[in-house]
């Protein structure tokens, strides 16, 4: 009887020590891009769906790593507006109070990572597919756009999947700060908005009104 | 005892043999003048199989910012970040040709200024086992333990160094570093590793090579 649970105890603690889960979180400090800054006044509204923003993968006969990308967003967007915007702040909603032109909105809309065993490579590879949402003062949409981004880390430079998966993911964040800080005023939503001077968008109601006024309709009220 | 581990520290400190090869090929020449400094950085724009240790690079900063010769250098992490986002892995230029449209933003340019950034030296290459042989057994008894056997490994490490000039926006030159050496482990009860430093002798020929290309007048002298 003895012999029978010190065996199943055994077999217990191999498959634990073969499964189990590893929590990864991005370590290190962000730098500051060194832009122009652009003269706009911008908030950044971070909701919990990012900041809590954690990826899961199983990879075959491996155990699960969970990647918690979320919590390093906020030290992310931070230094990012600091070089890039000549005033911001972080804001709770994504309606901007005043002096604010209008409110920037991330989200991550998709994560993939891959081990140097999977793609038979020398590199931890990180994917991250970010989507921006861009509000005027008043909290109504302007346009939106998507970011991927690119992380990787040579196995050679890293002892342990750990280690690796977090320099690659960390290098992913690094290349969306770098793409969106060269991007950002020649995405077409951003230019246009800025080169028409930060205007709000027309509510809903105004847009009716307009759009009835210059719309043309049939003697039983059916636009033609 | 006493003998086993003067021969342990023998076999140490007699090695492997390396063989290294440097070979340079100069463009333009080089100057350093006063507060001018040099920053060797890896090329990373794509996953390749020539993607410098971070290890190695380290090693050709620090050997050239040490000695009598030293150079100013500034390094790899501290450069990316103080010219980010500029030099990241989808941003970095690719050629010279790259550079003086870069260095029209105004804020990267005093940037490079206020580093003195005189000289960027591009690295790439690696250090890989090119075969390996033999075999060891070791078996561990209440009475003692022991190893017999012999194992042998070749290693191969060639890198590149492209030397631009950020204030020509020109090449100055090209330094390539080629080591290679075999590694023993023959074992008689005890495993004796008589290791080829490849890598480190790959390191100390390019630092010193890049040294000497920067600083002509320094091997004159």
């Amino acid at each position: 009887m003895m012999a029978a649970l010190t065996t199943s105890g055994a077999i217990l603690l191999l498959i634990g020590c073969a499964g189990g889960t590893t929590q990864l979180d991005i370590e290190g400090d962000f730098p500051v891009p060194i832009m122009v800054k652009l003269p706009v006044a911008l908030g950044i509204h971070l909701d919990t769906t990012l900041t809590t923003f954690t990826h899961a993968e199983t990879f075959e006969n491996s155990r699960e790593w969970v990647v918690s990308i979320g919590p390093a967003q906020e030290r992310l967007f931070s230094q990012l507006a600091l070089g890039l915007f000549s005033e911001h702040t972080l804001t709770d909603s994504v309606y901007a109070t005043p002096p604010y032109d209008g409110v920037l909105k991330p989200a991550i809309a998709e994560v993939q990572f891959s081990l140097p065993e999977q793609t038979r490579s020398d590199y931890y590879e990180v994917w991250i597919r970010y989507e921006f949402d861009l509000y005027d003062r008043s909290g109504r949409l302007i346009g939106n756009w998507q970011l991927p981004a690119y992380g990787k880390a040579n196995q050679k430079n890293y002892s342990g999947t750990s280690k690796g998966l977090q320099a690659a993911a960390m290098a992913a964040c690094r290349d969306a700060m770098a793409f969106f800080s060269i991007n950002f005023s020649r995405e077409p939503v951003v230019m246009n908005w800025l080169n028409s001077g930060m205007p709000d968008v027309q509510a809903p109601d105004s847009i009716d009104k307009t759009d009835a006024s210059n719309t043309a309709t049939s003697s039983d009220g059916r636009p033609v | 005892m006493s003998i086993r581990l003067v021969l342990i520290a023998f076999a140490l400190w007699l090695g492997g043999c390396v063989t290294a090869t440097v070979e340079q090929v100069r463009q333009t020449q080089t100057l350093l003048g006063d507060g001018d400094s040099i920053v060797v950085i890896g090329r990373r724009n794509r996953p390749n199989q020539e993607e410098a240790e971070l290890d190695f690079i380290d090693c050709v900063s620090r050997k050239m910012s040490t000695g009598v010769d030293r150079v100013s250098m500034i390094s790899e992490q501290e450069f990316r970040d103080a010219v980010f986002p500029w030099f990241e892995p989808r941003t970095a230029p690719l050629n010279t040709t790259d550079l003086p449209a870069l260095l029209q933003e105004p804020v990267l340019a005093k940037r490079m200024d206020e580093m003195g950034l005189k000289y960027l030296v591009w690295l790439e290459g690696s250090t890989r086992r090119t075969s390996q042989g033999g075999s060891l057994s070791c078996t561990v008894t209440p009475a003692g333990g022991g190893c017999f056997g012999f194992l042998s490994w070749e290693n191969d490490s060639s890198y590149e160094a492209s030397i631009w000039d950020t204030h020509t926006a020109k090449t100055a030159g090209r330094i390539s570093s080629d080591a290679a050496g075999t590694s023993y482990m023959p074992a008689l009860v005890v495993p004796i590793p008589l290791i080829a430093r490849v890598q480190s002798s790959a390191c100390s020929s390019l630092a010193e090579q890049l040294r000497l290309f920067i600083q002509p007048d320094s091997a004159e002298s």
